[in-house]
């Protein structure tokens, strides 16, 4: 994309254009334009798609730090909370996933009690191709239905099976967050 | 009725440019449609400016309308070429109605020659068996009045801006229909701009497509008229950028699409890389790294080659021999050609 640029504007402009040997210095800066770039798309996308129970915002001075929220999806023991999420995306977003934290207590199988997320989207199995979007979906599907074998939360995995006793348990330890 | 007004459609194009029938027969007829319409409207303009006396004649004469475009047109030389070519012929019809339906917008247009003829055109057609008086009343009298120096100014600008404006109206007449209110408007006029989307077609066909639609409702270029009614000067500005924005809808919905659901496999070629965001340009398009279809830009694909080299959408191991098309040997390469074949066919 560069050399079309230079061909064109020989002298002017190739102070202003990075030159092969710039690239190694100037790769943060562009990476970070790129990246802001796709998180500017991805907040676009996900205001207009409008979906219903999850939703994502970037913190006031920090477009790399989101708050997001999701709500329990109907029928699940879950259903009638919401949750704050933060996403912290890392300067080779989408390249490597976002560090995705619940700030509201969620008593869940794969959610710790810091709130660590046990999903394998947002580590080994992550894609370049998945967004905020579809993090979200995707966390508000793992809370109905949890990876029981491979559990962060003990507790929450062997009540599991018992679901009116874990819709207790859900009410009982629900604070939402202000 | 409706055939009727088919013939008519046909017949003053038919008469305009008689020397394009040997060509167009001979070549690809699409291709040279374009030109046809140009060098169809260029010759309407210039013998509507030559032949004002003969529009006292259409106007005066209750007559056919075919008869009285002929005259208009050619002088009257061509009436035998007329009677003969365009009624028989179905393809030719087609061929010609969507001329005409580019010169349907200079009509409407306020200069006093294009509605001399025009109103020998709406007498026959429209307002069949009312006199020439009563359609220059309704259709072209008022703008003639108020836009007759203009005309005399700029006929060339006028003319670009119309094809402009008539390319746009053809692709969007669906659209234009819901806006109109009613308006005694002629149907045939909005045949003729459905016939040019379907071109080659008989006219019959189109019509008994157009019949429901376009009675109550008002067809075509009556939104024209009212648009320009209040402020005749801004016309020529204004309406090109409608042609810009409604000439190229494939591409727009292209974009829309491209933009929001890239996540899909489907054949359809994004316009920005989906994980980067930034345009794909047209090795980018060309590109396609992984049998699964999913696409993205060389620089993205190359970051992934660094890493752990899996497509983002089916997480297969990219083939390394893909990239850039280097070597096409191994059956990566092939599908990489034949991709990239397809993706230039359906971008031309």
């Amino acid at each position: 994309m560069n050399s079309g640029n230079n061909s064109n504007t020989p002298a002017t402009a190739a102070p202003v254009m990075p030159s092969p040997k710039q690239t190694q210095t100037t790769a943060k800066t562009v990476d970070t334009q790129s990246v802001l770039k796709r998180l500017q798309s991805e907040l676009m996308a996900l205001m207009m798609s409008g979906d219903s129970g999850i939703s994502a915002f970037p913190e006031e001075d920090n477009i790399f730090c989101w708050k997001g929220t999701i709500t329990g999806s109907k029928d699940t023991v879950f259903e009638g909370t919401e949750y704050k999420l933060s996403l912290s995306f890392p300067a080779d977003y989408p390249f490597k996933p976002p560090k995705v934290k619940f700030e509201t207590g969620c008593f869940h199988p794969n959610v710790d009690v810091y709130g660590n997320i046990c999903l394998d989207i947002l580590q080994d199995k992550w894609s370049s191709a998945y967004d905020v979007r579809t993090i979200l979906i995707s966390i508000q599907s793992l809370l109905g239905e949890p990876n029981i074998s491979s559990p962060l939360n003990t507790q929450a995995a062997a009540l599991w099976c018992n679901q009116e006793e874990y819709r207790k348990m859900v009410e009982k330890l629900y604070k939402p967050s202000v | 009725m409706v055939s009727d007004s088919i013939a008519n459609v046909s017949i003053p194009v038919a008469s305009s440019n008689p020397r394009d029938f040997g060509k167009k027969k001979r070549a690809n007829r699409a291709a040279k449609l374009k030109q046809c319409k140009l060098d169809a409207r260029r010759e309407q303009w210039l013998s509507q400016g030559k032949n004002k006396g003969s529009k006292q004649e259409l106007n005066g004469g209750g007559e056919a309308c075919e008869q009285g475009m002929q005259v208009t047109n050619e002088k009257g030389q061509l009436m035998e070429k007329l009677a003969i070519k365009p009624r028989g012929e179905a393809e030719e019809n087609g061929g010609y109605t969507n001329t005409y339906s580019d010169f349907d917008s200079p009509s409407n247009s306020p200069t006093s020659h294009t509605s001399s003829v025009l109103e020998g055109n709406y007498s026959g057609t429209n307002f069949t068996g009312g006199s020439s008086s009563s359609s220059s009343s309704s259709s072209g009298g008022c703008y003639s009045v108020s836009m007759s120096e203009e005309d005399n100014e700029g006929d060339d600008d006028c003319l670009d801006d119309w094809e402009a404006v008539a390319d746009a109206l053809a692709a969007t007449d669906k659209e234009q229909e819901q806006h109109n209110s009613s308006l005694d408007s002629p149907p045939e006029v909005h045949m003729s701009f459905q016939l040019e989307v379907s071109d080659g077609k008989v006219p019959a066909m189109d019509t008994s497509q157009q019949n429901p639609k376009g009675r109550g409702t008002i067809p075509g270029f009556p939104v024209s008229f009212r648009a320009w009614r209040p402020d005749d000067e801004f016309r020529p500005q204004s309406l090109p950028n409608l042609s810009k924005q409604y000439t190229f809808p494939m591409n727009s919905e292209r974009h829309y699409r491209g933009g929001s659901v890239w996540g899909c496999k489907s054949a359809a070629i994004p316009t920005s890389c989906p994980i980067c965001c930034e345009d794909l340009d047209f090795t980018d398009t060309s590109f396609l790294p992984c049998p699964c279809g999913f696409r993205l830009c060389l620089f993205c694909h190359k970051k992934i080659l660094e890493e752990d080299g899996r497509c983002p959408a089916c997480r297969k191991q990219y083939k390394h021999d893909t990239v850039g098309g280097e070597t096409t040997k191994d059956a990566g390469g092939l599908m990489f050609q034949v991709a990239r074949s397809c993706s230039m066919i359906s971008r031309s």
